[in-house]
């Protein structure tokens, strides 16, 4: 009794403990499922944030005169300030093992003792201009160097003079300057500005060698033949290309590439007569010019090619204020965002590529005087009554809005909106381009083509494995179009990109003939073993009967290849190819969605065609009997009967053919060329999803905005997916109810 | 004890001499049918008249062959790869194995119903006009009274009226078997096939289909193949009985199970075996 109830204990253990294994592995495959998904979430989360700002610390600046510049280093660990009698003043912004927060650290005279600053201006790589009341111009910049002791890291200011201590001979005449600009390179120092008796100059200090090393130069001098009585704004590009200059309303645009002359490029009235033009700025690489409204907008504007060429036209508008002026816009050095101001101290943050509102509010209660953004635009300094504030700005991915993914946007040097992915180039201040649409269109577009290939050739071969093929050759086939489905992808993948390819490139009236040859050589075997008289039918095993297509579909091949070049001589002046690009007009890809299509075809026509062929075979043959027995010929009983009884399974597996050719990545990878373009041509290449971050994650910066929307890329990705098997899976179910009683 | 239907016995005067058939009386004439399945030979020369309007029936023990003789005569044996046979089996005077038949046509002809109720994954309507839709009729009218007509042949009309064009699958079993039997019917057959129509359905069922056999027999010669001896007592003219593919003994259906002249015929139709 003892034994026998040990032994029911023991049964009843493994029952228990298989149950709960079995629960756990279904538990745990969900909670895998789940927790991809939240990651990914987590991933996207902050890119669709928008910004925040908050107060750091401030610093009481020393009283002896107000701050005309103020700025901080790249940690914002030190703040500087130029003081108007030409003091530059070092902060402690935060304490340190050596400092007190706000204490002073360092000061430096930049002019001469009896002078005042009366005029400065900001360069292309934070340099800051002073003009003195003497004419004295300078050029400082606030270098900062970080040590590393044991007790921690010290950062040591210093001003350094990036052409030099003597003072810089701007105006040739010597008269005072009522505004200046700035901005230079290795080569070029240079500056516009306006002289006190109206006149527009610019002034170049070629370097004899390279103002990296030192800052020998010799000095051009040029007058703009200009005609302005009042300047107001001057800026210059940092690629030193172009000066704009704002006087009054009007807005004129001078070249300055030209050794000789200053030629005038552009002149226009950004806002009409609708308002008052308050303020110019150039955002992030130049390209944009930013223009403020009494009445409270910043106008974008850019060049735009053009049937007369290039022409700055408008391309977006913020509205920063409902009444107020916008007396001040700021730029960031690298990122295309920028800060405006009212005149009562109304603070808005904004994108232009993305045209989003990240910000708006007042942080002071009034207008600072002085407003410096840090190196790294993770904060900005306000300098108001001799206090210098430092707020910190969480705005790490502007540029990434809902409808900037999705919808058409207008970049920097495009003749008009439209949906581009191109998420990194060789320059810094390179407008990032976020379109998912490209790449969701790649992926249909491959997935289409693929499936366009793959569904009739499975289903077709479904239909005929499953109700009209000998079952002696049914149990050697179909397991062997099940292995084709272990086939590595990347095989497939490199033999479309490096051998299909170029053969479809060569032989294009080829791939044309055998969409002709082989149904048609195909119908004429059938026809002629029809015909066949029966004893030379028998010498064949009737099982084996279809075999004897292949080597006629080989023929049929060799045929249309044998013909390409003739045809190609006859029809297509000796090359197709040629022909397609200069005649129709129409670009061709040596990697294109034909390839793509054929190679992709072939690895989701197992998928299709081995759960296809389940589905038509698994039809109860009492009902093909039942419509047989009715006078329906074998074709109006497989129509009318099988493929409808198998139709929820074979919608199922075309579906699950789609959800495997959108998630594919090797065989798009390595043959579509990933071109992110949109365009349904055949002959056009494209980017997918899935190779998209296949070949962009690796270069992808963690944590920045291109990582984390490669992320939302992943996320659509298993939507599209989880669609396609769902909707699978889901309609499978419905239907199998529906036919259940059969 | 196995009763036997009193229509037959009263009508004993008109017992058909099924030896001496008349061309006008045979629906069908089998003449020296043998069969094989591949090696093995599954029906051993048989040779039988089916009279006219009236119901036969085949019983035997399972594997006799009965159903493999009801298939021939629809050519349903056709779709058996390793099926051969020999032997005629005349239909109006024409042999339906004759190289010329279109075996779509003979079909149309002989309809069948099969053991299992097999509507098809559609609605009742379109299960019953199928036969008429795949011959190209495609008149609205031509088919709802096709449908109709069929349906109360059937006797399913009253029940199936209001929900014509719901699906088929939700009728129950004996409601499908009959639908199937409208399904045949629809088409205007000479012969009607009946493969065990009965033999997965319940006694009330069964009941209704019998009933309907009778009524069926005015239109059409039935030939029904059936386990039950009782089913073949009650709704048949003549029965057959056959035993590892030989037919052993064909008569009017009272003589058969009431005074059987061969001694196998009497030890199945007691229960010695089968």
């Amino acid at each position: 009794m003892a034994t026998l109830s040990k032994s029911t204990d023991f049964r009843q253990l493994k029952n228990k403990l298989a149950q709960y294994l079995i629960t756990l592995g279904g538990v745990s495959v969900l909670f895998t499922l789940i927790l991809i998904f939240m990651y990914l979430l987590y991933v996207i989360k902050p890119v669709f944030e928008s910004a925040h700002i908050e107060s750091v610390s401030s610093v009481t600046l020393s009283n002896q005169s107000p701050a005309v510049v103020t700025g901080l280093d790249e940690l914002k660990e030190v703040a500087y300030e130029i003081t108007e009698q030409g003091q530059v003043n070092f902060y402690q912004l935060s304490t340190s093992a050596f400092r007190e927060q706000g204490s002073l650290i360092d000061n430096q005279r930049v002019i001469q003792d009896d002078a005042a600053i009366s005029l400065v201006a900001h360069g292309n790589n934070h340099q800051v201009v002073v003009v003195d009341s003497q004419n004295q111009v300078k050029v400082v910049t606030a270098k900062f160097t970080a040590k590393y002791l044991p007790e921690g890291r010290d950062i040591a200011p210093r001003v350094d003079y990036p052409l030099g201590e003597e003072a810089i001979i701007v105006d040739e005449e010597e008269q005072a300057l009522t505004k200046l600009a700035f901005a230079m390179d290795d080569e070029r120092a240079l500056f516009v500005g306006f002289t006190e008796d109206g006149r527009l100059i610019k002034t170049t200090l070629v370097a004899e060698d390279d103002f990296s090393y030192d800052w020998e130069y010799e000095a051009v001098y040029q007058t703009i033949d200009a005609q302005l009585t009042q300047v107001d704004d001057v800026a210059i590009t940092p690629d030193l290309g172009m000066a704009v200059v704002r006087s009054g309303n009007d807005i004129t645009i001078y070249e300055l590439d030209d050794e000789y002359s200053v030629p005038q490029k552009a002149q226009f009235t950004p806002f009409s007569n609708e308002a008052e033009l308050t303020s110019v700025a150039l955002l992030s690489g130049g390209s944009s010019i930013l223009f403020g409204s009494s009445h409270g907008v910043v106008s974008q504007w850019f060049e735009v090619a053009g049937e007369n060429g290039r022409a700055f036209q408008e391309i977006r508008r913020f509205k920063v204020s409902d009444q107020e002026p916008v007396s001040k816009i700021h730029t960031e050095q690298f990122r295309k965002s920028f800060y405006t101001f009212t005149p009562k101290g109304e603070m808005g943050v904004f994108y232009t590529t993305s045209a989003a509102d990240l910000w708006r509010g007042q942080l002071i209660d009034n207008m600072p005087s002085v407003f410096a953004i840090a190196p790294r635009a993770d904060g900005i300094m306000m300098v108001s009554e001799g206090q210098a504030k430092l707020f910190s700005v969480s705005n790490e991915h502007p540029e990434v809005t809902w409808s900037a993914l999705w919808q058409e946007v207008w970049y920097e040097g495009y003749p008009e909106p439209d949906y581009i992915w191109q998420s990194t180039s060789g320059s810094d201040d390179f407008e990032a381009k976020f379109s998912l649409v490209p790449i969701s269109f790649g992926t249909m577009k491959a997935a289409l083509y693929a499936m366009l290939f793959a569904v009739p050739v499975a289903l077709a071969a479904a239909i005929y494995t499953a109700y009209f093929m000998p079952p002696v050759l049914r149990k050697k086939v179909k397991p062997t179009i099940e292995l084709m489905e272990a086939l590595p992808t990347v095989i497939l993948g490199f033999l479309a990109g490096l051998w299909l390819a170029p053969i479809i490139e060569d032989y294009l009236p080829a791939v044309a003939l055998l969409l002709l040859f082989l149904p048609l050589s195909t119908f004429f075997a059938a026809y002629a073993w029809y015909r066949l008289p029966r004893k030379w039918k028998g010498r064949l095993p009737e099982a084996w009967a279809p075999i004897m297509l292949l080597p006629i579909i080989i023929l049929a091949a060799l045929a249309a290849f044998g013909l390409s070049p003739l045809v190609e001589e006859f029809y297509f002046g000796g090359d197709m190819r040629q022909y397609i690009t200069n005649d129709l007009g129409i670009d061709f890809d040596q990697r294109n969605a034909l390839v793509v299509g054929i190679a992709m075809g072939f690895a989701v026509i197992p998928t299709i065609f081995s759960m296809a062929e389940d589905a038509i075979f698994s039809v109860p043959k009492h009902l093909t009997s039942g419509s047989l027995a009715l006078g329906a010929t074998q074709w109006q009983t497989l129509v009318k009967v099988v493929l409808l009884t198998a139709s929820p399974g074979i919608f199922s597996a075309v579906m699950m053919g789609l959800g495997r050719a959108v998630g594919e990545t090797m065989i798009v990878l390595m043959a579509t060329g990933n071109t992110p373009v949109v365009d349904w041509s055949i002959f056009q290449g494209m980017r997918t999803l899935s190779a998209n971050i296949a070949v962009e994650m690796p270069e992808s910066e963690v944590g920045s905005s291109h990582y984390r929307i490669l992320f939302l890329a992943a996320f659509v990705l298993f939507i599209f997916t989880f669609i396609f098997n769902t909707v699978a899976e889901f309609v499978r179910q419905r239907l199998r109810e529906k036919y259940s009683s059969l | 004890m196995i009763s036997v239907n009193p229509d037959l016995i009263s009508n004993e005067q008109d017992k058909l001499d099924l030896n001496n058939l008349s061309d006008e009386q045979k629906a069908l004439d089998i003449k020296n049918l043998n069969l094989y399945y591949g090696e093995k030979q599954a029906l051993q020369n048989i040779s039988m008249a089916i009279p006219k309007g009236q119901v036969t029936a085949f019983i035997g023990p399972s594997g006799c062959g009965k159903s493999t003789l009801l298939r021939c005569i629809n050519r349903m044996n056709d779709l058996v790869d390793i099926c051969r046979i020999d032997g005629e089996i005349n239909l109006h005077g024409e042999n339906i194995y004759n190289k010329h038949v279109d075996v779509a046509m003979l079909r149309r002809k002989v309809g069948m119903v099969f053991q299992r109720p097999n509507p098809f994954p559609k609605t009742i309507y379109e299960n019953v006009v199928y036969g008429l839709r795949i011959m190209g009729e495609n008149n609205r009218r031509v088919l709802d009274e096709a449908c109709e007509r069929s349906l109360r042949s059937a006797a399913l009309w009253n029940e199936v009226k209001d929900r014509l064009h719901d699906s088929a699958l939700g009728l129950s079993g004996g409601q499908q078997q009959r639908l199937v039997i409208a399904r045949a019917i629809a088409i205007q057959p000479e012969v009607l096939l009946l493969d065990e129509p009965t033999s997965a359905l319940d006694p009330i069922s069964t009941l209704t289909i019998e009933e309907l056999i009778n009524d069926l027999k005015k239109q059409f010669t039935v030939v029904i193949v059936t386990h039950n001896m009782q089913q073949a007592a009650r709704v048949s003219d003549q029965t057959a009985f056959m035993y590892m593919g030989d037919l052993i003994e064909y008569s009017d259906t009272n003589t058969l199970f009431t005074t059987p002249s061969k001694k196998k015929t009497e030890d199945y139709i007691t229960g010695r075996y089968g």
